[in-house]
Order: structure tokens, then sequence, then C-alpha cells
């Protein structure tokens, strides 16, 4: 067998690239994050804020354990991970080989500026004189032709856009640093690896293709993005929200849905937009609580985990809503007001005046994605995203290449992550048997410096050219600094990040005999890890510096008082002394790992997710209830994927009996569970049989139970049938060729008892009606519906149906349809709102469609691991976006119907995320933790337990017999709960002890 | 619903005959040990002993109105570290098992086994005040058939004149004499245990009977009452040491002994804190400080004792005022904790000592609360 490389391509530094990166990082490959752009983020880093909470979040992106590794700040601020390579500005220019062994050659932009010497300044872009319009606030302001993308950007680093600059050389001349390099040639790099991601992406459409809006004529028409712009606190109104033509607060404000999307150039559903403008128009609400806020829609498609009750809060908001495409919008000169003209769903003519009107445009595939698909050889539907073939949607048609998030296809964050979890698993699997390219360790010599005596702290003062040197008075700092305790040096040097200043400080250090450091310089979200690994080389363990925000803290603050600039500089490095004085070495604490996964539930989801962890050469134990595998997805005969479901789940199981890797004990069910992540033990009920299992992590796969509907006398009369049940009959030919068939949606969900929406009964039956067109033509179909939840893809055959002479007839929630069962006929009666008066309609079969409601079962199952539940009953992530397959208690994974309801092709991919979730922590040799953690002073314990019900980590436990509170060391994440209610200082935080943080508080008072 | 029987007194002796009803645990053996106040030799204190010959029990007297310490740090003493192996009673005031209560969720005490027979208290008065009820011949028959006076009677403690529920909130059987005719008593179950234990004793049980609705109808008037009377009393309180000024003068008097934290029931630290090697420090560090602001108050951070208690303990605060009686200066604690603590305990709809089961709110997460803070 060929020898295969252990690293990973991922194309587009999106939040799908950074799921599957950081994956993949954690599982201990290494990874080339590429992007065309200058920075990571994607569009992401346009948003500020979203559902569910309305706040960013983006960081619980970030890895739980070995977490000293990477950074643990803002993922707007800083993605380092030893075993990621971040090449921005690229693009892959050629991918030869195959599976297990690709070339791909990238071509990497030159930006003009020296990364490691740009110190993001801002001198360039000030005496730059070119102004083009910014793309990245979508040209609602200027930007120069030096800049950098967004504040914060990671990199961090100023680029020329060389189409627009003019080299007349300012920039060149004022650059400090000798940064700025006009002409600097491109490079071109060759990387061996065994798999690629391509998760580039999608754009959205060019607004003024859609002339009837009048966007880029009327100042006041924009799109969500630049209203996203416009409401970031980082945008260019600061968060302002203030109309284009005349910046004053508009009041009323019309929001346009499926603009460009949904009609017969891009048969397809945006997908994003209802819950984007869901947000934003609460946002709008709630910021400005007199502003009218109208959606004009087809249908909310809010149809993900806990969208609906987003949608009924957005009513609740007072968010008006109007069922309408509006054809055009006017304007008037004079107030640069607009007029929209539409026609209600009655057929009604509206015409209304908006002081704004936000466009929701469609999600296109990018001039990019074209040009990677073709030099990846890999094919594209017919609007140019990637095809993925069949079921695996994250398979594209060249195998060993992925794809993730919107690059197939409109995703949300939450389905672009899991996809990107899916995609990592893949590509994972192929790269399993290989060996592991992980990060080197650098080998670190701790001074094990117990006394306070002998603790010497050398201390470097960063003048960033002028930036500190002109606000602080460095001298007096210096003088101040030798006066302090412990300390043996003071230096001043002129920019500390510079490569070769760098250096000398580290052999300086080296060579001094010093044993802490502090540097006194800027932005620890950048420079952390470069001053550490440099730290780490001259012999300075990471909890023995300091590095004190000098430029942030002070320089920038205190711009207008140098004299108190200078005291608080002289306080915060006395502070600084004061810790690294009392601060012993902190150790990283491990603890062992039981390789291998337990799997409850041996349905499509369970048998997924064991299948990925074997593939990647890990032992499962699947445990399922029933006397046989497959579960729920036994019953599916056809799907809206053209494919077939039936072949799909036996070849599946075929591959679980037959993989050495996997033990199946089925009539089994988990009768209890007890410890922790990497030590689980278990016990399993089979019969009278109770078998014990050791494990390092459980995938939770027990899927859910099918509505049983007490509605339209179902169960009583026989021609009343659920859309399950008339599969079945389609697929065995026992349907017949029935008059007339009336489907309602919507049957014991999105009400009072169940608000959520089931996600997969409007493409049930549309496949079904499209079905039953196919056997019998002259059946008459009604699907009587309250949105048709067609997104992506699905609105191509949500299209076909129609024009395969499906009605689509909507009713009101308030106004269900009547159901009277005759002898011959049952009669659907109902008020069809874009009709005057009731319809009635002689139905031969009536279906239901039912959806799901959460197992009883699942109450157990969270009683005995102590995680919550949705208000639905089913088990809750820890957040739907960023970590929608994780659960509070870690080493618990969730996937398949038991989390929320999925279509078959959906559930495959978020079993192959939970897999890749569980497979990130059972791959490592040992689990290590930070080093803040929190430990017990026993003898001072008075075991009342406050800490353990504060833990939001449950790394806190009573040791009752001997009365003490006892740590976990590796799930405590060093968040200081247990410290802040513990009343007499039994719990501390390693680093932050208590006396520790007391002396630095005095000192930095009284310096 | 209640459930309670009648306790027979003959001839107006209700000592004797709760002292007989208490005899009768032991005779009937459902406890084999009881934590009881007696009446001390010296005749000047009733004390809590703990005992297991009912002999003892002829010189029980829990409507004595004296309460040296508060119970409940009687209880953590006996059974944190293991729960008693044998039934013990324990006689309790309302304000001891809201204390007790609060331990209980902290783990500090262990309540297996354990029988709470709590009172409908009428107060109490100083341990150095007691004497004097005692010189005047008076006796906890006469200070209760006198009615319950918390609102009219000077000389009782402070906390009891504005106690909120001088009466049990969560014991097994409770002694009942709130709203009652003088000399009337009952004995309500209010736990199967309870009502299990006056079963044996052959108390016929009865539901809803029109005594205990009396009893009832007057601990809902009370409530009323209360509620205007501790109004008041914050509202003067708030006059008397409300601000940082005033607040500086009550702790102008503070020798930092921390009785008042070892007197405090619900203070539960094995080592306070205050005595540990957190609070150790140097001369230097001392000196610093004192340079800093050029002198400070010794022994050092008096007052960032008592804001640290209070910020621990506020929530808790069962209003017993054992804190302000062990104070050798009487600075009025029992004030100062009762004004916060209750405000406190209403942002969090707490109420300590009311159930075992309702948590700490510490420990309590609530995904909506406090929303109005930081809102613009």
């Amino acid at each position: 067998m060929q020898e295969k490389n252990g690293a990973v391509l991922v194309i587009g530094a999106g939040v799908g690239g950074i799921r599957s990166s950081l994956d993949l990082a954690e599982s201990g490959y290494k990874v080339y994050l590429t992007d065309r752009s200058p920075g990571i983020g994607g569009t992401l880093i346009q948003l500020e804020t979203w559902f569910p909470d309305n706040q960013c979040e983006l960081c619980k992106l970030l890895p739980v354990f070995s977490r000293d590794e990477c950074s643990q700040v803002c993922l707007r601020r800083d993605l380092m991970h030893p075993n990621i390579e971040l090449i921005p500005n690229s693009r892959v220019s050629k991918l030869s080989g195959k599976e297990g062994d690709f070339k791909a050659t990238l071509n990497i932009k030159s930006r003009w500026v020296i990364e490691e010497r740009c110190t993001a300044c801002d001198l360039c872009a000030q005496v730059c004189p070119v102004e083009i319009s910014d793309e990245f606030n979508r040209g609602l302001q200027k930007r120069k032709a030096i800049y950098v993308r967004n504040p914060q950007a990671i990199p961090n680093v100023y680029i020329i856009d060389q189409e627009h600059c003019t080299k007349c050389g300012k920039c060149v001349e004022i650059c400090p640093t000798k940064a700025v390099v006009l002409n600097k040639p491109d490079e071109t790099k060759e990387l061996s690896v065994g798999a690629v991601i391509l998760s580039a992406g999608a754009t959205e459409l060019p607004a003024n293709q859609m002339g009837q809006y009048g966007y880029g004529y009327y100042a006041n028409v924009i799109t969500n993005i630049q209203l996203e712009r416009l409401l970031a606190d980082a945008g260019p109104t600061h968060g302002e929200l203030l109309r284009p033509s005349d910046n004053k607060p508009p009041r009323k404000i019309a929001i346009l849905q499926c603009v460009g999307s949904r009609d017969m150039d891009r048969n397809y559903c945006s997908e994003v937009c209802c819950m984007y403008a869901l947000k934003e128009s609460m946002m709008l609400r709630e910021r400005y609580p007199d502003a009218q806020v109208t959606i004009f829609y087809m249908d909310i498609r809010a149809f993900g985990k806990d969208y609906y009750r987003y949608h009924l809060q957005a009513k609740e908001k007072g968010v008006n809503f109007a069922r309408s495409r509006v054809s055009r919008i006017r304007e008037n000169p004079k107030t640069k007001n607009l007029f929209l003209l539409a026609r209600d769903e009655a057929g009604k003519s509206i015409s209304a005046e908006y002081d704004m009107a936000v466009l929701s445009v469609a999600q296109c595939p990018s001039p990019n994605l074209t040009e990677l698909s073709k030099v990846m050889n890999i094919s594209t539907n017919k609007w140019g995203f990637i095809d993925t073939p069949g079921f695996y949607i994250t398979h594209t048609s060249r195998p060993g290449v992925f794809v993730s998030g919107s690059a197939s296809g409109p995703s949300d964050i939450s389905e672009t992550v899991i996809k990107s979890s899916a995609a990592a698993c893949e590509a994972a699997s192929i790269l399993a048997k290989s060996q592991k390219q992980a990060a080197e360790k650098k080998t670190v010599h701790k001074h094990q410096t117990g006394k306070e005596e002998d603790v010497k702290i050398a201390v470097y003062i960063c003048q960033c050219g002028k930036e500190i040197s002109s606000i602080v008075n460095i001298e007096k700092t210096k003088e101040f600094a030798k006066k302090l305790p412990n300390v043996t040096s003071v230096e001043d040097v002129g920019f500390l990040c510079l490569p070769e200043t760098l250096d000398n400080v580290k052999q300086a250090v080296a060579k001094s005999g010093a044993n802490r450091v502090i540097f006194a310089a800027c932005a620890p979200y950048r420079y952390q890890r470069l001053f550490s690994d440099a730290l780490a080389e001259a012999g300075i363990d990471a909890s023995q510096w300091q590095l004190v925000n000098f430029q942030e803290q002070l320089a920038w603050v205190h711009k207008d008082n140098p004299t108190l600039a200078t005291r608080k500089a002289q306080n915060l490095l006395a502070m600084a002394a004061e810790r690294l004085r009392t601060q012993g070495p902190l150790e990283v604490p491990t603890a062992e790992m039981t390789h291998n996964c337990l799997v409850v539930g041996g349905g499509i989801s369970g048998m997924t997710s064991a299948l990925s962890l074997a593939d990647q050469g890990l032992d499962v134990t699947l445990v399922e209830k029933a006397g046989e595998l497959g579960g729920h997805s036994r019953n599916l005969y056809y799907d809206l994927i053209p494919d077939n479901p039936q072949a799909l789940v036996k070849g599946i199981i075929d591959k679980v009996k037959s993989n050495p890797k996997i033990k199946v004990l089925l009539n089994s069910e988990l009768s209890g569970i007890s410890g922790h992540i990497g030590h689980f033990k278990s016990q399993i009920k089979s019969g009278d049989k109770v078998e014990q299992i050791q494990h390092g992590a459980v995938i939770i796969a027990t899927g859910a139970s099918d509505y049983q509907p007490t509605e339209y006398s179902y169960g009583k009369d026989a021609r009343v049938i659920t859309q399950h049940e008339l599969q079945k009959r389609l697929a065995e030919g026992k349907l017949g060729k029935p008059a007339t068939v009336v489907m309602i949606q919507c049957v014991g969900s999105r009400n009072n008892t169940h608000p959520y929406c089931n996600r997969t009964c409007c493409s049930e039956a549309i496949t079904n009606a499209r079905k039953i067109k196919e056997l019998s033509p002259e059946t008459q179909i009604f699907i009587l519906n309250r949105d048709i939840m067609a997104y992506g893809f699905k609105e191509q055959y949500y299209t076909q149906a129609r024009e395969a002479g499906v009605l689509f007839h909507r009713y009101e929630p308030e106004s269900e349809p009547k159901v009277t069962a005759g002898e011959k006929a049952l009669t659907v009666e109902w008020p069809d709102p874009a009709l005057p008066g009731s319809l009635e309609i002689d139905a031969d079969l009536l279906v239901l469609s039912t959806g799901y409601i959460a197992n009883e079962g699942n109450a157990t199952i969270a009683k005995m691991l102590a995680i919550p539940l949705t208000e639905d009953g089913f088990f809750k992530e820890i957040d739907t976006k960023f970590r929608p397959v994780d659960v509070i208690l870690d080493g618990v994974f969730i996937t398949g119907l038991a989390n929320a309801p999925r279509s078959l092709a959906e559930k495959i991919i978020e079993a192959q995320a939970a897999a890749q979730r569980a497979a990130n922590v059972l791959s490592r040799e040992q689990l290590t933790s930070g080093r803040i953690i929190s430990e017990v002073d026993k003898r001072r314990c008075s075991c009342c337990g406050l800490c353990v019900e504060a833990c939001p980590f449950d790394a806190r436990s009573l040791n009752e017999e001997e009365h003490y509170a006892v740590v976990e060391e590796t799930l405590c994440q060093g968040c200081g709960m247990c410290v802040s209610v513990c009343p007499n200082d039994a719990a501390k935080l390693r680093g932050q002890k208590e006396k520790q943080v007391f002396s630095m508080v005095e000192i930095g008072l009284s310096a | 619903m209640t459930k309670s029987a009648t306790l027979e007194v003959k001839d107006g002796k209700i000592r004797q005959a709760i002292n007989g009803f208490l005899k009768d645990l032991f005779a009937k053996k459902v406890v084999k040990a009881m934590l009881v106040p007696l009446a001390h030799p010296a005749g000047t204190n009733v004390v809590q002993a703990l005992i297991s010959d009912p002999a003892n029990l002829d010189n029980a007297d829990v409507y004595a109105p004296v309460m040296p310490v508060n119970s409940a740090k009687i209880l953590q003493a006996m059974t944190r570290l293991t729960p008693t192996d044998r039934k013990t009673a324990v006689v309790l005031r309302p304000c001891e098992m809201r204390a007790v209560v609060e331990l209980i969720k902290l783990k500090q005490v262990q309540p297996d086994n354990l029988i709470f027979i709590g009172i409908d208290c009428p107060g109490a008065y100083s341990v150095k005040n007691y004497p004097k009820f005692v010189s005047e011949k008076k006796t906890s028959d006469d200070f209760v058939k006198a009615g319950f006076m918390w609102a009219d009677d000077a000389m009782l403690r402070a906390g009891c004149q504005i106690c909120e529920y001088p009466y049990p909130l969560t014991a097994d059987i409770s002694i009942g004499m709130l709203g009652l005719e003088p000399g009337k008593v009952i004995l309500q179950a209010d736990t199967a245990q309870g009502e299990a234990a006056l079963k044996t004793l052959g108390f016929s049980i009865d539901t809803d009977s029109d005594i205990a609705k009396k009893r009832q109808a007057a601990l809902t008037k009370l409530a009323a009452d209360v509620k205007e009377r501790r109004k008041k009393f914050f509202a003067k309180t708030k006059e008397e040491i409300g601000g940082i000024e005033k607040l500086t003068k009550v702790f102008a008097s503070c020798i930092k002994c921390q009785n008042c934290r070892q007197a405090c029931p619900v203070c539960y630290c094995r080592e306070c804190v205050f005595i540990s090697p957190t609070f150790e420090l140097e001369s230097d560090k001392y000196l610093r400080q004192a340079e800093k602001k050029g002198g400070i108050r010794m022994p050092a951070d008096t007052l960032l004792f008592h804001l640290t208690r209070m910020n621990h303990m506020g929530n808790s605060c069962v209003g017993c005022g054992a804190c302000e009686e062990a104070c050798p200066n009487d600075i009025p604690l029992l004030k100062l904790f009762q004004l916060i603590g209750s405000e406190a305990q209403e942002l969090f709809g707490y109420v300590p000592g009311r159930n075992v089961e309702e948590p700490l709110p510490a420990s309590a997460f609530r995904e909506k609360e406090f929303e109005w803070i930081g809102e613009k």
C-alpha cells in the first residue's frame, strides 16, 4: 500500500474552513488553511451577531482540550494552532495526484508588505493618496490602496491593492519597520496532502442584476450585508443605522426576501436569508423601537432547530410580515423615499412608502469557485455550485476532494459547521492509516525556582517606533522598573516583534540567567505565540513570562495624558513583576485516555458515526435497542435526492456488521453511565444480562419517535394515513390510482404543543406527490401548507412538483382544514388566504405530514449524564451554530433525530461530524488541560458543594468520605466560577491565587 | 392541608405538658436521643443539651425566652462528618430551624435520623437580660400566656421584634400556639415522619381541624403585620446607618474579635479566610498600605471583614441575631444583615430556610435573571 500523507489542504478560511482545520489539527494532522482573501473569517467576519442570542460567540469554535496550544482569545483576532499553517492571499493553481497522495500548487499573491515586519500601525494608509470603495463594508465607506481588510484582521497585516496602487512610494518612506516593498514578487508553494477540503463559500448576487429594485441608483436600497455592516459596532457608522441618502435614521424599513433566488434563473432557495432577515428585523426593533420593519417574503423558511421559535419571537417583537414578492421599487427623487409595488396574497395591490429597503440577495457561487472547480477537475451543478452526487453531500466527483459550507449550495452557519466537521472526518479517515504529522514539540527546560529571592526578572519595553514612546516616558519607566524587587535588567527596544530584535532578545535572555521575563509591548492576541515560542527557546516557560500591553492599554487610551500613561505603565509593570515573583512554574496536567467510543442507537446516524470512527482506527461499541440495525431509515424508500435510500441503508448495515472494529449489541440498552471524558463506564443491559464497558467518549444517536396524530380521525378512518405510510404503500405498489389525494402539512408541529418545524415533512410530501404523479398522472394532489420548507436545492423539486400539476394551497394556523368523513370521500374544507371564501375538496386519501417528537427515553439518558434537554425534549447542544453536536458534558456528542429532525443526507453528515468531534479527543494519547486550572485546599474546604453546583463544566465533585471537593483537571477550563462562590479561598485558580492577586492589586494601587 | 392533634394541657401548665410529650417520644421509642433546651442549674440560663436519659426532660424549658446559641451550629458540629445513627429529636426555634435548612443545603448538617420539632416562637431575650426575667419570678408559661408580643416587648432581641417567620417552616412536628387561646397547644405533623411519630404516641390526627385552621389564619394575619413592621424598621435603619459615613461610625467600635462570625449559624467555613494564610501578610505589605494612605486602621481590614461576611452570608441570613448578641460592643449587626440580606434575598426570590429543595442563589443557574442589568 502506498504511503499516505498526514496533511490536508483546506481551501477557504471562512467558518467552514476554520472548523475543518481545527478538527483536523486537534486530531493531530497538519493543515494548510488557505484563502484567496488577505485574512480569515469569510462572510462571517462581516457579521457581528447571529441566531439564537444575537451575539457573536465565534470563539465557541476553539478547542476545549490542549487549549494552551491554540490561541484562546477572540477568533476574530487570532487563530493560531501549531498544526495549522495559514496561507492567505493564495489560489490553488494545480491539483495532481489522487486520494491519499495529492500535490497541490499554491500561488501566493504578494502583499507588497512583509508580514513579519508590519505592525499594523496604519501610518502607511494615512499617507496613501489613493481612495477607493471599501468592499469589506460593501462600498459604504472608502479605503486606501494600502489597507487592512477589517479591524483586527487575521493576520493583522496591511496589504497593497496592486490594481489601484500608483506606486508613489509614500508608504515605503513612512513605514518605520521597512515592511513595505513595492513589486515584491509573488510566490509559489508546492504542498503534499492526503486530502483536500474545499470550503470556498458562496458570494452574494450582485444586487444591481435585479434592476427592478433600483439598487445602485436609489441610495436607500441596500443589501443585507450592507445592513449588517451598518448595524455592526465596527462598521462605518459604529452600529448606528443611518440611511445613505441623508444620514438620517430610517423609521420605515422594508426587507425583501428571495432577491435573485427562487426564480427562473436561480431556481433554488438561498436558505440563509430568512434567518438573516429575522435577526436583522429583531435587531432593528430592539435598537429602534419606533421603527416599523416589514419583511416581504414568500415562505419563512425557519426550519432548523429552534428556528421556528425565533420566527415567533420576531412576531412578538412587532416585526411585520407581508407574504408577497415585491415587483418593483420606485424612488421619490425629492425625499429619496421608496415606493414598493407588490400584490398581497389575495392579489390586492400594495403600494407603500418606505425610508429604506433591504434586499436579501441570493447566495451564488463565486467566480473563484468556478475557477477552482476547473483547476481541481471537479464537477459543478447547473448553477455552478460544487456537485455532490448522492447522499454523501461532502463528496465531490473527485475522490479525496471534499466540499463543505456554501460551496456546494447555500448553507447557514450550523449546517456549514456540521458539513465541515463531516468533511474533516472524511479526510481524517483517508489519512488515519498514515503517520500523523503533528507539530513538533518544543522542549522547554523549566526553572524550578521555588524561592522568591531566586527570581530574576528581565524587562523589555517596546517603543513600537513612536507609538508607545511618544506617549509613555520610557526613560522614567525604565528607572522605575529597575528598582522593582527581583528585576535584574531593563531594556528598551524599537520594535520587539521584528525578527532580528526578537532574536537578540532571545539570546540576551538566555545569556543573562534571567528566569522570568516581562515584555511591555502590545496586542497579546497577535504576539502571544510569537513571543512565547521565542522565550521557550530561551528557556522561559509560558507561565514564567508576562506580556504587559503598553499599546492598547496605555498609548492608545491615554493619548492625551502622557503623565498618567507613564504612571500607569509603572503600575502595570509593578503588578506584572509581582505576579512573576510569586508565580511558580505551572505544569500542564494530563490524564489517561480510553481510546474507544460508545455509540447509543443503531439507526443511520449511529451506524454512520460508528463506521467513521472505525475508519479512523478507533474501537466502537454500538448499542441498539431493537433486534436489528437501521432505525427509522429502514422505512425510507424515496428521497428528494435521486438515489435509493434502501440500498444506502442496507449497504451501511452490511459495512457495520462486517467491520471488525465495531461491536454491535442488539436488543440492548444503556442502563447506566458514569465518569467523564476519557473514562466513561457504562452498563449495557441486554435482556437480563448487564455488560460493563469502558469508553472515552459517547455518541448519542437514539433517534426520535414518529408523532402519532390524534388529528383528522387518524387511526379511526382508514383513508387517513401518514406520509411514512404513504411512502410504504407507494414502494409496495399498493396505492392504486386514487382520484384525489390531499396532504396536510404541519400536523402536530409548529403548534403550541410542538412549537418546532420538522424540517423533513415538506420534502417528504413533495417526494411522495411526485412519486404519485409518476405512477398515476391523473391523480389530483393538493398539498395544504403553511410555508413550504423547500430550502436550498429542494426548491427545484418543489417547482417540478408544481409543474407536474401538484396543487399547493395555503392555510393559516388559525383556521386549520376541517375534514368531514363521508361514505364516498373525505371532504376537506379550509379558507385559502389567496382565495375568497372556503375551498372544499373531496379526497380519497388524506395524508398527514406528521414529523417527529422527542423520545421519552431522552430524559433518562439526560439524567444519567446530567445533560440538558431542549424544551421540546431533544438533547440540547452547546450552541446551535458553532457546536451543534457537542453537549455541555465533554466527551458526549449528539446526532441524528435525538438532536433534531433532519433528512437522510443531513443525518449522515451530522453523524460524521459527531464522530469527528469524538475522534478529536479519542485519537489523543492523553488528555491535556490548560495551565490555569482550579485546585482545592483540602484543609480549608468545608465540602459545602457550592463549587460543584457552580462549575459549568462538571469538573468538580465532592469526596464525601473525606469531606473535600476534588477537581477533574482535564475538564476544568479555568473559568474561576468555583473561586468566586467559595467563601474561604479553599477553591483556588492556579496562576490567579487570591494572595497573589491581592498583592498585585495592592502593588498596582500603591506603585 | 394540615394534620394535627391537640396536646392536652392540664391546669394551664404548658411546660409540663410539652415535657410530657417529649418524654413520651423516648417512652414510645420514637427517639433515643434529643437535643433540647434545659434550664441550667444556676437558674440564670437555659441551654441546649444533648440527652439520652429522658429524666433530664424534667428540666426542659423550650419556651424560656432565651437562646444562648443558635442550635444549627451545634447540629453542624454533630453531623457534619457523619449523620447520627440513632433517631434523635431536635427541638428548635424557627430561626434555628431555618439555619439548619441552610446548613443542610451547604452539606454541613446531615439530617438523616433527625426528627425536627419546631415551636411557635414568642421571641427571646439576650442571655444577659434573661436573669432579669427570672428574677421577676416569671416563668416560660407566664411568658407564652401573655401572648406573642414581638412588637411590644422592648427587651426582646431586635431580631425577634422583626422576625418574619416566628413559626416553623419545615419541622416534622410543630408545637403550635399562635392565634390560639392561652393554654391551648396543638401538635402539627408537617411531614410523614412527624405524623408517624404522633401516631406512635397515640395521638389521633385530625385533618384541617378548626383549631389548626385558627392557627393558620393567625399566621396569615401575622404575615401582613410583620411586613409592615419590617418596612418601618428598615426605613428607620436606613436612616440610622445608611451611607458610608454612618456605616463607618457603626463599625467604629469593632475590635475585629470575629465573635459575630463564630456565633453566626450559617457562617459555616471550617477555617475563615480571614484567619487563613490569605490574610497573613508580611510587615512590608502593611507598611505599604499605610504609606499609600498615610495611615490605616489596625487591625487591618476590619470593614472588609464585615463586608465579606455580608457578601458570603447575606443571602442565607435567617435573622436570628446571634451575631449581634455575640458582639461585645453592641454593633447593630442584625439590623445591617437583615436590611441588606433581605433586599438581596428578594432579588433572587429566595427565602433562607424555607425549603431544603430551594437552591442557594449562588448555586442556582437561571437562564433569565437580572436582565435589567446593563440595559441602556
